[in-house]
């Protein structure tokens, strides 16, 4: 009888234990997209990296809290949509019918348009058959993405504000400098954007005068045409708003013609290992805008993080890795429920949590929130030193 | 039509990227080792071609070896980009520092070593094609290839050494355009299957001397178009060129 | 299930671009300009909706009118090169027309803001289907309409004198001009033909991603445009259908679960299926 008793009792513990076992094992799934294949595969796998570390921290301190009071892991999936828009209206389409509650990505600008085209225009418009998926972009950088649709959200560094900003302060620290000519990458959308609505604009704006710009594609390798109007115009400061790629193409190109302005302005995509991987000797003193450095104690921990997902932390990635506490946050405020048969209406509940917000915390600071759905991230300028992107100006 | 490989600028620059292997075991070579390395890569690459999308397909139908070869451009190319993580990859130059200058003009001197080595290319590839037996087995393959089985010749083993013998020169090529840009990316491939097309047909199918003719001229004709109308249009009027010589002189610059 | 019509759409409207391919292959030339043909269709049909307003069906109509005359246009000079200088000929036009759209600027002001092509950075905003509440299933149905007729079409053409004389060109042109087959007509027909097919597949795909850009017209398109009905065997258009789903279906969507490996999957994958059935999935013109 006793051991009976025995026996039932420890049935019972075992139950009970699996019970809130049962409890505990609730998920949230947040699932990224994001070019894993060719050219830019590196962005995907850093972004993955980022998310998954990401959301190790989260569940090690417990998970987030839902709307009845239990925690929940965050569970993170990633799909490749190989920078190709059809690809990534797919990946979403997909994303929309499994449970997760949002969808953070892409890599690509020229896939974040067209998918922004696809939802829902207006929240609330009836005759609007468009997706009802909340996007968190991470990467895509093109300027004015998120004004197409309210659901696309943004949290990838404002270029007007930091060219803006970098040509102001150029002018304090370079007051000989007068002129500007640049390089573009035609074809590809955010390159060719960044020049003529940015940078261009911007300069003009601070009283330079742009003396005009040469122009190239993503995959030239001659720019001896490109470099001698360069040097033609001996322009003070050159900008050059171009890819990795390229932009090595273009500055070994200078070295040999021997086109040495007094400042070297870059890309934000371009303050990457992978310029100084290509040509750290001919990149020295190019100065960009960022909204990533590790140089406060969150974000040396957030790159540590990644690293040990094998991701590299940049201001790409390292957005990534905001987007999940900034949606951490958004889950407990609104009160989501991560029950499967509320799905629809949980998603909803982000869309309007990510709209209420007004700022975020972000590894360098407050972000501020546009009514646009944009975000204005606090930015510091590098510089290429020695083959490292070395903090030259903290604006803040 | 059934000897159509639009694989060989993939695997001209994945010849380029096999050079960079030796660099992952004796970390200092010199550029020279790295360039035999990619030539070996070539070699090898252009005999893999020719097993998976040639060897085995029969001749009755024509449009699949061309389809395999699209297969295996989109293998090399995933290849490179698994194996790089899509970075681009640095390699070793030689004279890449060396400007020649005359007066108003400069030339660069590692574009004079790359002029100098196809030209080294073409002499040597002449040489094989019209002085050795190997080359007179692959005139009589391509010209009648019953006729040629008939008199002896192996034309499966003719044809391997063709595809080894075009990897190789193939991966010359991959390896001097790496030198000249200073590096490799994926990117490459595509202008270079294009323009290398254009070229073949500008100057003449088989026509070893056109290729070299109409690649000076297709290279310069790009440049002065770029000067005067800029970047975004320089393929049009390459793409116009193409087609006055295909309107006015169909069989290209020479006939072979 | 919103995914798997979105599946359904994507495999419609590559199944439309493959069967542009298709009856240009049977009469025997290998033509790498249906990118050309469906891009100058996916301008034209959103131009149509978005700056003059026109519902969606003229618009396709306008936008296949414009594909079938450039295809004609082409036609002509396609015909004194063969082989080789064919496909880098049809090459060469569809890069001309990639640049073309590449360069081309054409705004209108609707409002406060402006639309239209704007070159480099494409046309956005055709949301034809979104504003006018299609869900994603009736998206599908739409254009499977379209693929169904335009099969059916081809269907009826191969089982009539009009496909048998173009498999006749296609197998041994000398002998089928012996026999008074007029080989110009037979060739720009099937060009036209293919045109038209090309240019109604462009217009639904410029109304489905709400977004074209000349980067999406490129080499890999034209070359996936032919592979279709060579990897699906040129017996009949079902065998395009089959390369299609192969490819879109199985290769790009089902392998998705092999992570990495799936895009080296695909090359191989391909020259496996030209190893082993090299006349295609259905088989080749040899019924």
């Amino acid at each position: 009888m006793k051991k009976l008793a025995v026996a039932v009792a420890a049935v019972f513990a075992a139950t009970a234990h699996t019970g809130s076992a049962f409890a505990q094992e609730k998920a949230i799934r947040i699932t990224g997209f994001g070019a894993k294949s060719g050219v830019v595969r590196s962005f995907g796998i850093n972004s993955e990296a980022a998310m998954l570390a990401a959301a190790d921290v989260i569940n090690k301190q417990g998970g987030v809290k839902l709307a009845d009071g239990s925690k929940a892991k965050i569970v993170v999936d990633f799909l490749d949509d190989r920078c190709n828009a059809e690809e990534g209206i797919s990946v979403l389409r997909r994303i929309y019918g499994t449970d997760a509650v949002v969808a953070v990505g892409p890599t690509c600008s020229n896939v974040a348009e067209p998918l922004f085209g696809i939802l829902q225009k207006k929240v609330d418009d009836k005759g609007d058959s468009g997706l009802q998926m909340p996007v968190f972009t991470d990467v895509a950088i093109k300027v004015g993405l998120a004004r197409i649709s309210e659901w696309a959200f943004r949290n990838v560094p404002n270029e007007t504000t930091m060219y803006s900003s970098l040509f102001y302060w150029l002018k304090t620290k370079y007051p000989n400098a007068q002129t500007v000519f640049g390089g573009v990458e035609e074809d590809f959308a955010h390159s060719r954007a960044s020049w003529y609505v940015v940078m261009k604009d911007r300069a003009e704006a601070n009283g330079y005068k742009v003396l005009g710009n040469s122009k190239w594609l993503l995959n030239d390798t001659n720019f001896a045409t490109q470099v001698r109007e360069m040097k033609n115009a001996n322009a003070d400061i050159v900008a050059i708003s171009a890819h990795p790629f390229t932009t090595c193409g273009v500055l070994k190109e200078m070295q040999r013609q021997g086109v040495k302005p007094k400042v070297l302005v870059g890309l934000t995509s371009s303050s990457s290992l992978e310029t100084l991987q290509g040509c750290a000797k001919q990149a020295e003193g190019m100065i960009i805008p960022t909204s990533f450095a590790p140089v406060t104690k969150e974000g040396k921990a957030a790159a540590a993080s990644t690293a040990k997902f094998k991701g590299a932390a940049d201001l790409h990635s390292m957005a990534a890795w905001e987007n999940m506490f900034i949606l951490k946050q958004v889950i407990e405020s609104e009160r989501i429920s991560g029950d499967k048969s509320q799905l629809q209406a949980d998603r909803r509940k982000i869309r309007d949590g990510l709209a209420k917000l007004r700022e975020t915390k972000g590894l360098m600071g407050v972000t501020k929130r546009t009514e646009d759905r944009e975000a204005d991230k606090p930015y510091l300028f590098v510089q290429a030193t020695k083959g490292e992107w070395k903090v030259l100006h903290n604006p803040l | 039509m059934h000897k159509l490989n639009l694989a060989y600028a993939a695997a001209s620059i994945g010849a380029a990227y096999a050079g960079l292997l030796i660099l992952q075991l004796a970390a200092g070579a010199p550029p020279w080792a790295v360039f035999l390395c990619a030539f070996l890569g070539g070699g090898i690459i252009g005999w893999l071609v020719y097993v998976t999308c040639f060897h085995f397909i029969p001749l009755s139908n024509p449009l699949a070896p061309l389809m395999s070869t699209v297969g295996m451009l989109l293998l090399i190319d995933e290849i490179i980009v698994h194996v790089t993580a899509g970075m681009p990859q640095n390699y070793p130059a030689m004279f890449d520092d060396v400007m020649l200058r005359v007066g108003e003009f400069t030339l660069r001197g590692d574009l004079l070593l790359v002029a100098g080595v196809s030209v080294v290319c073409m002499i040597a590839l002449l040489a094989l094609l019209y002085r050795t037996r190997l080359g007179l087995a692959t005139r009589a393959v391509s010209q009648q290839a019953v006729a040629a089985q008939l008199c002896g010749i192996r034309v499966a083993q003719v044809n391997a050494m063709t595809f080894v013998i075009t990897g190789v020169v193939g991966g010359i090529a991959g390896a001097l355009i790496g030198a000249s840009v200073g590096a490799l990316s994926p990117l490459l491939t595509t202008p270079l299957t294009v323009k290398g097309l254009i070229v073949t047909v500008i100057g003449g199918l088989g026509s070893i001397p056109g290729a070299i003719i109409a690649g000076l001229l297709v290279g310069a004709f790009e440049n002065v178009f770029q000067q005067f109308r800029g970047v975004t249009e320089r393929d049009l009027y390459v793409m116009l060129l193409l087609f006055a010589f295909l309107i006015f002189r169909p069989s290209g610059l020479f006939k072979p | 299930m919103d995914f798997y019509y979105g599946l359904a759409q994507t495999v419609g409207i590559h199944t439309l671009i493959g069967l542009s391919a298709y009856v240009v292959l049977l009469t025997g030339q290998v033509t790498m300009a249906q990118a050309a043909f469906f891009a100058i269709g996916a301008y034209a049909a959103g131009m149509l909706t978005v700056l003059a307003g026109w519902p969606i069906v003229p618009a396709l109509g306008a936008g296949a009118v414009c594909g079938a005359a450039t295809a004609c246009a082409v036609g002509f000079p396609a015909l004194r090169v063969k082989g080789l200088m064919l496909v880098v000929a049809t090459l060469a036009f569809g890069e001309g027309v990639r640049l073309f759209f590449f360069n081309f600027d054409y705004q209108v002001a609707k409002g406060e803001i402006k639309m239209g092509p704007l070159g480099g950075e494409g046309f956005r905003q055709i949301r034809y289907f979104q504003e006018h509440g299609w869900s994603t299933g009736e998206v599908m149905l739409f254009i499977w309409v379209f693929v169904g007729l335009a099969m059916a079409v081809l269907w009826w053409f191969d089982r009539s004198r009009y496909g048998a004389v173009l498999r006749a060109v296609g197998e041994d042109e000398l002998a089928a001009q012996s026999v008074g087959v007029n080989l110009t007509a037979v060739k720009v027909s099937a060009m036209t033909v293919g045109g038209a097919v090309a240019g109604i597949g462009g217009g639904l795909y410029a109304h489905y991603t709400t977004h074209i850009e000349h980067a999406n017209f490129n080499i890999m398109l034209a070359t996936f445009a032919i592979a279709y009905p060579i990897v699906g065997g040129l017996k009949n258009v079902f065998g395009t259908l089959a390369a299609v789903i192969f490819v879109q279906a199985f290769l790009i969507e089902g392998l998705r679960f092999l992570g990495d490996w799936r895009n080296l999957l695909f090359g191989a994958l391909i020259v496996a299926a030209m190893n082993l059935r090299p006349q295609g999935f259905l088989g080749g013109r040899r019924a």
